[in-house]
Formats: structure tokens, C-alpha cells, sequence
């Protein structure tokens, strides 16, 4: 690739990513809309101007790679939306195929490395492809239409003149006069209120002008509606309509007089209705490029930051005039008090804007999921129905990217492992295709993800072997286990529930690192399975990882931090309410158990002795269902943290989320309460093999 | 924070010989002997700010503090070369680098002297006899006007 400064590369490979993206998008409706048995020409014409622009792009950057491949693409995209070729699922495979290699060649471009992609085999395909395509038969009009018109057609339109009258459409001329200031807008807005009766094919000026400041123009419609119906439309527009007259039609056979062209886009009695919303759907589309910016996430970073900054400098204004009123300058005081609430008030909305414009909806994962599903239903011969719900809800972005492998390792799990082939599923009663869910909500301060399927359940017994033959535990141990336990087998490294390895994906992609990827957002990650009904994996996360209300406390002598977010409540400790309960430290609230934690201790940050004098207090951390309550000296309060991650050179050291600064230049850590539940639990929920397997 | 580029032009009269390629050294002291680092690759010299002590770190890992915003590990030199502790001074001082990760790292050490400036043929490859298990942090001994100076390598002790 050509010299570029890092900025323009930033900016090429994110624009470049975005097209691929929306490129991605426009195949999946595509392919949807092909199973429903619909066409919607805008789609393909979007994925063509989509690869057109990348087309373009590419040359301009000097990415030759992405040139070839987009110059085929498109090529094959042309022939498509001009009829020449029938979309089936075998082009439309080849067409994710092309997605694919975008990404490895975006990939490979953006490490700078030059190694060799196997493109080839898919530059043969499109090329293939496009050597299939049939030129249609010149257009034979049934319509009395002006030849010096149809003279001057683009193929496309020319395309879709042909496909709307096979529709059996009625052709109109609207003649119309614009003023040469507003004409941009007002054809925008005509062609906006046709969609609704049909499509406007082309337009040509008439020359005929009343004045220096017009022009008319003559606009070749298609509709289904009668001329009064039109007519009663554009009556305000002060436009002219006439009725093209058919000719003597049907002399010849459809077949000969249009070919193709209807089956090239589909089912000619639904196509008719689509137009109007691609229609509306791409001046949506053009209107929300020019008004969006890319920002880097390292400059909100780097804003939340000062933000993080600016608050510590309004804890120090709130100090001075209290300094103010102890010194009895009372007058002084209440102003600067008056101030220091201000500006309390606007930091809080400049922190939420700040968060706000970090936070992407889930819809960006998904569609990389979705198009991840039908390839590998495709690969392993299974029909997946993929069933998404709460695409829209936002997420900071950071965690959206981690997102990605876990959760297409948890759709590869369920059509590996859980999905039934066909047949079994018909024996048993269930749908041929299998269905997965994949659901997003938010629930206060998180966001639940769930991948569920509808397929035979995990095999707990053949979990169980499994782990006994991999020495994660004995057969005695095993028997010992309740539902939970073994179902939290699945997240011992190694374990797949398949007992062979040779199935296409499907080594088990462990389960393992998905829940360690999960914990390091932040986040728990559940299952719950019923042996032929299905599986659900459920993941909580967090909103944000940028900025967190926390509580601050004290163990020892360290100042520590507990995102609110997994906090449920605070109580006064009482040593004497403490019970042993198989050798560890328990006391009971409101009727359940809750397992302690000393943190001083798990910390190593004081000895027994002196905390025995305090008075002391119980956090109660809690995620999802699991529960510690954690033994703390002293309670501060709340406050709005930004969390800073520990250097790589502590990235070994568990319990912390990372450090936060607390003014007066001193850092306090942050615990990692995920982390600290699963560190301790793991000893009470869990047998004590697993202790050692995870440890 | 010292002003490195003033204290550089100061030692330049003190440049001795002309054998090699010169590099500059800053000198500090540690338990009563002399190192250098590489003036290259430290990229500041901070008064200790409050350093947090982070609890399972490695043992070398006195904590982190803040360095305007950036949250920085600081090492202790004087555990990392296993030499006796003694409670910092007011003379002690953080140096900053950068690990080969691109984490930026601080190391604390008892008193930051001045910088040396040392051709190739003043450096002598590191003794064995310094000792077995630092001796890989170890560039080699400089020996400046009569002084003797233990060169260390940034970049091994922060990676390690």
C-alpha cells in the first residue's frame, strides 16, 4: 500500500470497514429476502454503489488488492442489478465469499503485511460468474415511448423500464417545470412522493423552458395506479400528466418481448411494493452520512480523561469553600458554593455526553453474527433460523469489539453442538430448521446478551465423562455434583460435550476463553440447558467500562474502589453473627446465606490483630446470582470513578479491574468484584477440582 | 524534575577521550554504588509522587502512582537487583521508561547524580563476578574519570 500518513490510513481502513459493513448488511437482506421469496432492486444497487465507492477508494490509496477484488465484484454486482445474471445462492455465496476476503485484505493491509491471501479461487468464481451473464434482447416497447428517449436510457434504466412494464405497470410522462435554484430538491422531493405510486425510470430536459430561470423536464414513470389517482397526487406540483399509451401488445410472447427480466429480480407481485421503501430507506441513509463523524476512541478516551481530571478538580473547589465557611467567610462561601454545584451539574452532563457518543448499538456485532450463522449452517449442512431481538441496544463501544469472538463462539457452539441435523429433528417433533435467538436488553446498569438455541441440550452425563477422563475429576467427586456444578463443568478447559473432534468446527472452541474473555469486560456469563429443548447462554455486562460510580472503602490501610454497578448493599459487620460452613465464613441475611470474604486478608493488607479493634462493614457484591459479601474497615461513599487499567507489567495480578486516581495525586485501586466472586466462590459453588482446574 | 539538557552541556567538558562512538549514561546512585542507564531511553526524572502498593504484584513492583493522568508501575530497583532496602529519601527519584511493550515504567532509586558522557572503549562487558542472577541486566562497567559506574539495560529490567 502507498505511503500514507496515519491519520489517512485511520480514516481510509475505518470508511473502508464501514462499506465493507454495509455491504455485509445489504447481502444478508438480500439473502433474506430471496428465502421470502421477495426482490428489492434498491438492495442490489446499494451493494453495488457500496463496492463501486470501495472500488474507488482503493485506487485512491493505492490498495491494489481491494482494487481487484472490488473491480470483480462490482462487475458481477452490474450485471445483477441490470438482470444478466439470476441471483441464487450459489452467486449470493459467492458474494459473502467476497466480504470475507474484504476483511482478510483489510486485515492484511492494515498489519502491513504482504503475505499471499488465497484470492484466487474467488476471483475465478467471480469471474465465472460474470462470463454467465446473458445480454437481454433489445427491448422490444409495448409502449408508444418517444425513440429519442429510449435512445438516451442507461442500461439500468433501461432495466428497470423492462422489469416494471412486465409487472404489467402503466407508464406515464409527467412534464414539469422547476425553477433552476430549487431544482435539486424539488426532483428529490417528486421522486420521494412517486415512490408511493410506482418509480420514477428517468428524466430528460425538453428544452421547451418558459423563462431563463426554468427548466422542464419530462419524467418517464412507472405505476400501478390510474392517471386520476396521479393526477390527484402532484396536483399542488403543478405537473403535467399524460398516460403513454400501450401499443398493440401481446403480439408477441412475454417471454421473447422481455426477457428475463422479471425473474432476475423476483417475484414480479411483491416486487411491485418494494421500491417505495428502498426508496426511503437510501435518503435516510444519505442524510446520516453527512451528519456523522468518525472519531477515533482514543480521543473520547482521552476527553473522559480530562472529565475524570475536572472532577477531581471540583472535589477541590467543594473543599475550599468549605475552608471558606470555617473561616467565617460565610457570603464568599455560598457563592463559591453556588459555582461548585454548577459546575458539579454540567461536568455530569458533559461526562453523559461523552459516554453517550461512546455507545454503539449491538446491531454491529449482530450483523457480523448473522452472516457468520449462515456460513457455517451452510458449511454443516443444518437450517438455522437466526431470530435477533434488541439490536438496538447501545453499548460503549470498546466492549462491542471484545465482543465479537465470544459471542461467535457461542453461535458456533449451538450449530456445532446443540442444533440437530434435519432428519433428527423431524424424528424427534421439532422444526426442521433449528432456530437461535440471540437477544440484547439492557437491565439497569448492564446489558444482557443471550444466545439460545433450540437444540438437543447439553449431554450433562457425557460432560461428566468427559471431564473424568480428562483427570479434572474423580468418578466419587462427579457423583457429588448438583445440576449447576456439572453444568459449570463446560467451562473447564478442553471440554467439549462432542466425543469426536473430527466434526467441522468443533473442537469445543472452548468455552473457557469465552468466559474469560467475558470476565475481563467485566461481565458473567451463565448457562442453563434442558436436555432436548435447547440451550441458553446468558451473558451481564456492563454499560460502560469508561467512567463508574463507586463505592470507596477501606481495608487496611488502602483506599479501595467497588464499581457500584455490582454492589447490592452495605451492612454493619457483627463478627459475632459469623458461622463456619464447610470451613468457610458465612453469615445470614434476610434468611439466605451469604459467604464473606475478608479482603484484608485475601489482600494481605493488614495483620488480624488491629482489625479486631474496628468497627467494621459487609459489601455485599453480587452478579447475577452469585453473592460475597466482603469484609471491609470502613465505608467512604460513593463517587464517580474513570478506571485506568494496570500496566501490562501487572497483568498477572488478579482482583482488580485496574486504579483510579483520588485526588491529592493518590491512585486507589479498583476491585474487580467479577473477579473476587468467581476467585472465592469457585471454592463454595464448585467442588474442589475445579479449584485446582482453574486455578 | 532535572533539566537533562542542561546538565548534559555542563558535563560536556568533562568528555574524556575520543575512542568509539559516545553514548550518554545518567548516573545514579543505589545503595552506595553507581549505576547508569542510557540517557535515551529514560524519558523523565519525577520526586516520587504517593505510590500505591498493589497487593500480589511482583515482588520488584512497589506500586503505581499517577504521572499527570498516566497510570504508571514503578519498580524498585534496589529489590530488582536484590540489594538491601532502606526507606526512600527525600534525595529518591522515579525514572521513567518504556518497556518493549510500550508501558511506561517507573523505576525508583535512591539519588539521581549527573549524566556521563562514555565511549565504546570506556565501557568494559560486564564482569561475571558481579553475580549470576542480575548480571543479565547488566550492559557493562563504564569508567568515568576514576569513578566506576555499573551500566544497566533498560530495556531487561522493565521487560522482565
Amino acid at each position: 500500500m502507498a505511503e500514507l500518513s496515519d491519520k489517512a490510513r485511520e480514516e481510509f481502513f475505518s470508511e473502508a470497514q464501514e462499506i465493507i459493513e454495509t455491504l455485509s448488511r445489504n447481502l444478508l437482506s438480500l439473502d433474506q429476502n430471496i428465502k421470502a421469496g421477495l426482490t428489492d432492486p434498491s438492495l442490489i444497487n446499494e451493494a453495488f454503489r457500496a463496492v463501486h465507492t470501495l472500488k474507488g477508494l482503493a485506487g485512491l490509496f493505492g490498495a491494489v488488492r481491494l482494487g481487484a477484488l472490488s473491480h470483480r465484484l462490482e462487475d458481477v454486482l452490474d450485471d445483477l442489478r441490470l438482470g444478466r445474471i439470476d441471483l441464487g445462492q450459489d452467486v449470493l455465496d459467492v458474494l459473502f465469499g467476497s466480504v470475507d476476503a474484504y476483511t482478510r485484505i483489510l486485515q492484511s493491509e492494515k498489519s502491513g503485511s504482504d503475505e499471499e491471501l488465497d484470492v484466487e479461487h474467488l476471483f475465478g468464481e467471480l469471474e465465472r460468474i460474470a462470463a454467465s451473464a446473458t445480454v437481454p434482447e433489445s427491448p422490444v416497447a409495448g409502449y408508444d415511448l418517444d425513440p429519442g428517449l429510449l435512445a438516451v436510457l442507461t442500461e439500468y434504466e433501461e432495466h428497470r423500464l423492462r422489469a416494471n412494464i412486465d409487472l404489467e405497470m402503466q407508464l406515464y410522462r409527467l412534464r414539469v417545470q422547476f425553477d433552476l435554484a430549487t431544482i435539486d430538491k424539488v426532483l428529490e422531493q417528486l421522486k420521494e412522493r412517486a415512490k408511493r405510486h410506482g418509480e420514477i425510470i428517468t428524466y430528460l430536459p425538453t428544452g421547451e423552458a418558459t423563462s431563463a430561470d426554468t427548466i422542464e423536464l419530462d419524467l418517464l414513470m412507472a405505476s400501478r395506479d390510474d392517471l386520476a389517482t396521479l393526477i390527484g397526487s402532484f396536483a399542488a406540483d403543478h405537473v403535467v400528466i399524460e398516460e403513454i399509451p400501450r401499443r398493440a401488445r401481446r403480439t408477441v410472447t412475454p417471454g421473447t418481448l422481455l426477457p428475463r427480466a422479471a425473474t432476475s429480480v423476483g417475484h414480479p407481485e411483491r416486487d411491485a411494493k418494494l421500491p417505495e421503501r428502498g426508496g426511503l430507506e437510501q435518503a435516510t441513509s444519505l442524510r446520516s452520512l453527512t451528519q456523522t463523524v468518525r472519531v477515533d476512541i482514543r480521543k473520547l478516551d482521552h476527553l473522559m480523561n480530562i472529565v475524570g481530571e475536572l472532577a477531581i478538580v471540583r472535589s477541590a473547589l467543594g473543599r475550599v469553600s468549605e475552608k471558606l465557611r470555617a473561616d467565617g467567610q460565610r457570603k464568599l462561601a455560598a457563592e463559591l458554593q453556588r459555582l461548585h454545584r454548577n459546575f458539579d451539574r454540567r461536568l455530569g452532563e458533559m461526562q453523559d455526553g461523552i459516554l453517550e457518543v461512546r455507545m454503539v448499538p449491538l446491531g454491529q456485532v449482530f450483523d457480523r453474527l448473522a452472516r457468520v450463522v449462515r456460513q457455517i449452517s451452510r458449511e454443516v449442512g443444518k437450517e438455522i433460523r437466526l431470530v435477533i431481538t434488541g439490536a438496538e441496544t447501545e453499548i460503549d463501544k470498546l466492549i462491542v469489539e471484545e465482543l465479537s469472538d465470544p459471542l461467535m463462539h457461542m453461535i458456533r457452539n449451538a450449530i456445532d453442538h446443540g442444533i440437530e441435523q434435519g432428519q433428527r429433528r423431524v424424528e424427534v417433533g421439532k422444526p426442521l430448521a433449528g432456530t437461535i435467538a440471540l437477544n440484547a436488553f439492557q437491565k439497569g446498569n448492564h446489558v444482557m446478551i443471550e444466545v439460545e438455541d433450540d437444540g438437543r441440550g447439553i449431554d450433562l452425563p457425557s460432560l461428566v465423562e468427559k471431564a473424568i477422563t480428562l483427570g479434572k475429576l474423580t468418578r466419587s467427586e462427579a457423583e457429588e455434583l448438583s445440576r449447576d456444578e456439572t453444568m459449570a463443568l463446560i467451562f473447564l478447559p478442553g471440554l467439549s460435550t462432542r466425543a469426536s473432534a473430527g466434526d467441522v468446527s468443533g473442537r469445543g472452541v472452548g468455552m473457557d476463553i469465552v468466559k474469560t474473555n467475558i470476565s475481563k469486560l467485566g461481565g458473567v456469563i451463565d448457562v442453563h440447558s434442558e436436555g432436548g429443548i435447547g440451550t441458553k447462554v446468558a451473558i451481564t455486562l456492563p454499560i460502560t467500562l469508561a467512567i463508574v460510580s463507586a463505592l470507596l472503602i477501606q481495608a487496611g490501610r488502602h483506599t479501595l474502589a467497588i464499581p457500584l454497578a455490582s454492589v447490592s448493599e452495605a451492612i454493619a459487620f457483627d463478627e459475632g453473627a459469623v458461622r463456619l460452613v464447610d470451613g468457610r465464613e458465612v453469615i445470614t441475611l434476610r434468611g439466605q446465606t451469604l459467604p464473606l470474604c475478608r479482603l484484608g486478608r485475601l489482600m494481605a493488607l493488614e495483620s488480624e490483630s488491629d482489625s479486631m479493634l474496628r468497627r467494621r462493614f459487609v459489601v455485599v457484591a453480587a452478579l447475577g446470582q452469585r453473592r460475597l459479601g466482603l469484609v471491609v474497615d470502613f465505608l467512604y461513599g460513593q463517587e464517580d470513578i474513570v478506571i485506568k487499567p494496570l500496566g501490562k507489567s501487572l497483568a498477572g495480578v488478579r482482583g482488580f479491574a485496574g486504579a483510579t486516581e483520588l485526588g491529592d495525586q493518590r491512585v486507589g485501586l479498583v476491585l474487580d468484584a467479577a473477579g473476587l466472586i468467581e476467585e472465592v466462590l469457585t471454592g463454595v459453588d464448585a467442588p474442589r477440582s475445579l479449584e485446582r482446574a482453574g486455578g | 524534575m532535572v533539566d537533562l539538557t542542561q546538565s548534559t552541556a555542563s558535563r560536556l567538558a568533562r568528555r574524556v577521550g575520543d575512542r568509539g562512538p559516545v553514548r550518554e549514561f545518567l548516573m545514579f546512585a543505589l545503595a552506595g554504588d553507581l549505576y547508569g542507564l542510557e540517557l535515551t531511553r529514560i524519558k523523565e526524572i519525577l520526586s516520587p509522587p504517593p505510590i500505591t502498593m498493589v497487593p500480589r504484584a511482583p515482588a520488584a513492583i512497589v506500586g503505581v502512582c499517577s504521572v499527570r493522568g498516566l497510570l504508571v508501575s514503578v519498580l524498585d530497583l534496589r529489590r530488582k537487583l536484590r540489594l538491601v532496602e532502606r526507606p526512600l529519601t527525600r534525595r529518591a527519584r522515579i525514572l521513567l521508561g518504556a518497556a518493549e511493550s510500550g508501558e511506561v515504567m517507573g523505576l525508583l532509586v535512591d539519588e539521581v547524580r549527573h549524566v556521563v558522557r562514555l565511549s565504546a572503549g570506556e565501557v568494559e562487558p560486564a564482569a561475571a563476578a558481579l553475580g549470576g542472577d542480575v548480571s543479565e541486566f547488566v550492559l557493562g562497567i563504564g569508567r568515568p574519570a576514576g569513578e566506576f559506574l555499573i551500566l544497566l539495560d533498560l530495556l531487561s529490567l522493565v521487560s522482565s
